[in-house]
């Protein structure tokens, strides 16, 4: 080997165990039995009618990306997403209602497969709406992070840690108990009693290997 | 009037969608154009409307800035056959690429075309006139017209300037774009064309 190619090859290493540490498997909960010491994780997720409004900064693996202006509406279990380009047009625009099929009203390329559509509702769901769980544990991580642990009946688990700057965290894990998807909020601010964060960042850590930036730009209770 | 409409198009339009011929080469009238506008993003989903801010430079024959202050710092430049494109990430404003610039070098094609007025020669369009003030356009390709179903121009009192663009995609959907602050021919430093 030549001496040059040994940081390449230490580097490579170094991010393949970062990569390994990132994929991480579901971290061991210790269960508060106390009732009146657990924290409401759902306080997180905004009720009755919003609309949302982020840049989202979407970066693949490789480095490409863009940027669009994504907006979300909420209506109690309505919830429709938009994404467009900063010129005004439409990418993508599709309806969730719960236990219905979700409804894509329109969609241009490359936003036009399946796959793309359930992804993006997987997102939006993981930021919008509490997660649909048969059992939900709180406890905490070996670190003393407070966690609320939702367990889906298809074997899905999400764990919501409300952070000590009043923001909060998730993170999504496989019915294999490996993680899937992180998200982090920063620099929230209440508004009606919802923390709301100024910055989200959502990791897809499985094969579609992507990051969303999101900053928002508007948040509107509509329910006043 | 009609370089404000066409340098709407060139950015609204979805770039893809524009695989039109391109045109001969038209006299140009108008020097210079520059206004602020304000962009409502319109949908039937939306509580309310998008609203977007920025400010646009066009000199003859085909120079271009369009620039977006807010809710996201962008600018578009064209001159000299070159398109570049800028947003902002992290604070920082980088090149945009993969835009099908062979496809938006079309579509300028089509703007010295509108420039000299020659509305009813335009190969993407079909041009009415239902008033004085107004002009539609709407898309000739099946495949166009999917994507946007019709434009609607209103021309301002001042020659050579519009006052109002609305891009339609479908009945619920659509983007209307509001000129204000305008002036015209006005020299303008070719810098403002190729540097962000």
């Amino acid at each position: 080997m030549k001496p040059s190619a040994l940081p390449l090859l230490l580097l490579l290493l170094c991010l393949a165990a970062c990569t390994t540490q990132s994929r991480m498997s579901l971290p061991e909960l210790t269960v508060i039995q106390d009732e009146t010491s657990r924290g409401d994780c759902t306080v997180i997720f905004p009720q009755g009618r919003w609309q949302f409004t982020h840049a989202i900064d979407f970066s693949l693996a490789d480095g490409s990306g863009t940027i669009v202006i994504g907006v979300t509406s909420l209506d109690g279990d309505e919830l429709a997403c938009v994404l467009m380009t900063i010129e005004g047009f439409t990418l993508f625009e599709a309806i969730y209602r719960e236990g219905e099929v979700l409804e894509v009203r329109r969609a241009a390329a490359p936003f036009d497969k399946p796959a793309f559509a359930e992804g993006l509702m997987h997102d939006v769901l993981m930021i919008f709406q509490t997660p649909a769980a048969e059992k939900v544990r709180y406890g905490h991580l070996a670190d003393n992070t407070p966690v609320c642990r939702f367990t889906g009946d298809d074997g899905w688990i999400t764990d919501i840690m409300l952070t000590a700057d009043g923001c909060w965290q998730i993170n999504a894990f496989t019915p294999e108990l490996t993680k899937d998807r992180s998200l982090v909020g920063r620099s929230c601010r209440s508004m009606d009693d919802t923390p709301i964060p100024a910055y989200l960042e959502l990791q897809n850590l499985g094969r579609a290997g992507y990051t969303l930036k999101m900053r928002l730009i508007s948040a509107e209770n509509l329910n006043r | 009037m009609k370089h404000l409409l066409l340098i709407v198009l060139t950015l609204l339009v979805p770039i893809r969608a524009l695989a039109g011929e391109p045109t001969q080469q038209i006299p140009v009238r108008l020097h210079s154009v520059q206004a602020d506008f304000v962009q409502e993003k319109h949908l039937k989903i939306l509580a309310r409307p998008i609203i977007s801010t920025g400010t646009f430079i066009f000199q003859a024959p085909q120079s271009l800035r369009w620039e977006y202050q807010s809710p996201i710092a962008s600018v578009l430049l064209m001159h000299d056959g070159k398109l570049k494109k800028y947003m902002e990430h992290d604070g920082k404003f980088q090149e945009e690429r993969g835009m099908g610039l062979d496809s938006m070098q079309v579509v300028l094609a089509e703007i010295s075309n509108w420039l000299d007025g020659r509305f009813t020669d335009n190969e993407m369009f079909t041009v009415s006139f239902p008033d004085k003030q107004t002009i539609l356009l709407t898309p000739k390709e099946q495949g166009f017209a999917a994507l946007i179903s019709r434009i609607r121009l209103k021309l301002a009192d001042q020659q050579g300037l519009l006052d109002e663009v609305t891009i339609f995609e479908g009945p619920d959907s659509y983007t209307r774009l509001t000129f204000t602050n305008s002036i015209l021919n006005r020299e303008i430093p070719v810098s403002r064309f190729n540097v962000r």
